[in-house]
């Protein structure tokens, strides 16, 4: 999977105060853990940017560069922002994000083109986020045509299907799964991409590793394409190159309901087993998923 | 071919919890289908129906609400003595309201003096509440469940703050609790699988809170709905809990039920039906006319 790393976040306080301070150190930290850790590309996420947009990410994006060549995925809901990121981007960035909304198909959607970026396209419209696979289809469909139409091929097209917390609504983490086993049919040659922390938001934080990453094995089962993570968690980029395998069938297993022996797994892979029973609507979730 | 109805089996059933002790003692709980579905098991007790009593006089009450207690509004033990026998009402609920923070604030050792004289009135189950205050709340019920040791109460509400003081109290005492979780399936189970790391699952009831008829009432009746299906369909045994519903305090607080008393009766009884069919296995009502209509309907 392409793994986006996510940590260069205005919600950090750290770098928040890097970017109101241009303080290029605590950036620098953050980019080269992030590249060394093998992520491939770096999320941008200055937020809405009420003060000094263009400014701000212009500084932004030249600090990154100067540390690393990776491609930037500029990710800000202010378009003058983004706007100005992308003009000085080296390599192709993605957009991130735009959606079906009619402001978003006005703002955001002409910029990859113009500035040879790609697109994450959500599958919120002006009604709001989906609440089922096929009310997402019929959603991104209308986004991709009109993408399309402004001369963005599929190709370019990242699809972010909105990925909601497990303890909010639990068969939304379901409809999601079964949403991007249809992206290859709706849109073929499109890529998916999801922020993959968001389905662990306000579950304990020591915890909230293990569900990401479980997810992930799960959905890249499914064919997933890219996701946006933490480029800290070392055990989530082990799982992605393939270091853990025997953990990686283990979650296959228990997802196609194989029998498992819980009792002669370890702590570890009993976790992820469990885990996965909640993700896959097995059980209820609670913040105690594992202590049942 | 005859036709064959296709039914439901659930291989498992809802707790049944005891209330109270002798005679008089009640059970909820037991069934193995959704409520109503007597074609797909079996339902064997009928849901429990308590009126409430206060601890205190109450104030600000409608005067049709308050008319059937009037002569015993003052005094808990004569108003517990007329539920039980004047208006047929097999368990009660006592709330002590005397005990509120942002009222009287009773101390502990009062409210349990009250619920030790109306033990003595009465002997049917008992359900004592508090204020929902976390802190007070601990205090008193604790309090309780010491002074009425072995008396089989259903002490709440207990709740993510303090249900570790007051459920060791009501496992020393010999009491059952009501683990309360505001509106959320996930919540109620979270608070059940902490519980039953000490308490015994057969010994609690949840409640996740309760709205009136025009205030709310489809998400109580969702939720209810939700926490039967997971216990029963996907079989998760940290949501086989009797469910439980405070109904009166809640529909007399509408606009509609200080209009008139028919309509607060309506009011009442119509939003704990409701429940009913959502699947809750105790009711709290307060009017003596809305146990009774709730009554007839529910008696076969």
């Amino acid at each position: 999977m392409i793994l986006i790393g996510e940590d260069l976040n205005v919600m950090s306080k750290v770098i928040s105060r890097a970017i109101k301070e241009r303080n290029p150190e605590p950036i620098r930290e953050c980019v080269e853990g992030q590249a060394k850790n093998g992520m491939d590309y770096l999320d941008l996420n200055v937020g809405p940017v009420k003060k000094e947009p263009a400014e701000t990410m212009e500084w932004l994006v030249k600090t990154v560069q100067d540390y690393t060549d990776l491609p930037l995925c500029l990710d800000t809901t202010n378009p003058v922002a983004m706007e100005s990121g992308l003009r000085i981007c080296k390599k192709k960035a993605l957009v991130n994000s735009a959606s079906g909304t009619t402001e978003s198909r006005e703002t955001m959607m002409p910029l990859p083109r113009k500035y040879s970026a790609g697109l994450v396209l959500s599958v919120i419209n002006d009604a709001g986020l989906p609440s089922d696979a096929d009310e997402r289809a019929a959603s991104i469909m209308e986004s991709l045509e009109f993408a399309n139409e402004l001369g963005i091929p599929n190709e370019d097209i990242w699809i972010d299907p909105v990925l909601m917390p497990i303890a909010v609504d639990q068969r939304q983490v379901l409809s999601y799964m079964e949403f991007i086993q249809m992206i290859p049919d709706l849109a073929p040659g499109a890529k998916s991409v999801c922020g993959l922390s968001n389905l662990s938001y306000s579950a304990p934080k020591e915890l909230r590793g293990l569900l990401n990453r479980t997810f992930m094995v799960m959905i890249a089962r499914y064919g997933q394409d890219a996701a946006i993570v933490s480029g800290f968690d070392e055990e989530l980029i082990r799982l992605n190159r393939g270091e853990m395998p025997e953990i990686v069938e283990l979650i296959h297993k228990a997802m196609d309901e194989e029998e498992v022996d819980i009792s002669s797994l370890s702590p570890k892979e009993r976790d992820y087993v469990k885990t996965t029973q909640v993700l896959m609507g097995r059980t209820l979730y609670s913040h105690s998923w594992l202590e049942v | 071919m005859a036709y064959e109805a296709p039914l439901e089996k659930y291989p498992v059933k809802i707790r049944e919890v005891i209330l109270g002790g002798g005679e008089k003692a009640r059970k909820i709980g037991g069934e193995n289908a959704l409520p109503l579905h007597f074609f797909e098991g079996s339902l064997p007790n009928p849901p429990g129906l308590a009126l409430e009593v206060l601890d205190t006089r109450p104030e600000n009450w409608a005067p049709w609400i308050l008319e059937p207690f009037e002569d015993v509004a003052s005094d808990p033990m004569s108003w517990a003595k007329k539920c039980v026998e004047e208006f047929g009402a097999e368990i009660l609920c006592l709330r002590l309201l005397s005990t509120d923070p942002a009222g009287k604030d009773a101390s502990p050792g009062e409210a349990a003096k009250t619920v030790e004289q109306v033990v003595k009135a009465v002997d049917v189950p008992l359900v004592v509440l508090g204020t929902g205050d976390e802190e007070k709340d601990s205090q008193v019920l604790i309090e309780v469940a010491r002074v009425c040791s072995g008396k089989n109460f259903l002490l709440g509400p207990v709740l993510k703050g303090n249900y570790q003081e007051i459920a060791q109290a009501a496992l020393e005492h010999g009491h059952c609790i009501v683990a309360q979780a505001s509106m959320d399936a996930n919540l109620t189970k979270e608070l059940n699988i902490a519980l039953c790391k000490f308490f015994p699952p057969e010994r609690i009831v949840v409640d996740p809170t309760s709205s009136a008829l025009g205030y709310g009432m489809e998400y109580t009746f969702s939720i209810i709905e939700s926490i039967k299906l997971f216990g029963l369909a996907d079989r998760d045994n940290m949501m086989q809990m009797p469910v439980f519903a405070d109904v009166g305090i809640e529909c007399w607080r509408t606009k509609e039920a200080k209009e008139s008393r028919d309509q607060g009766v309506l009011w009442e009884a119509t939003t704990g039906i409701t429940f009913l069919l959502a699947g809750a296995n105790l009711l709290v009502l307060r009017h003596p006319e809305a146990l009774r209509l709730i009554k007839k309907i529910t008696t076969p």
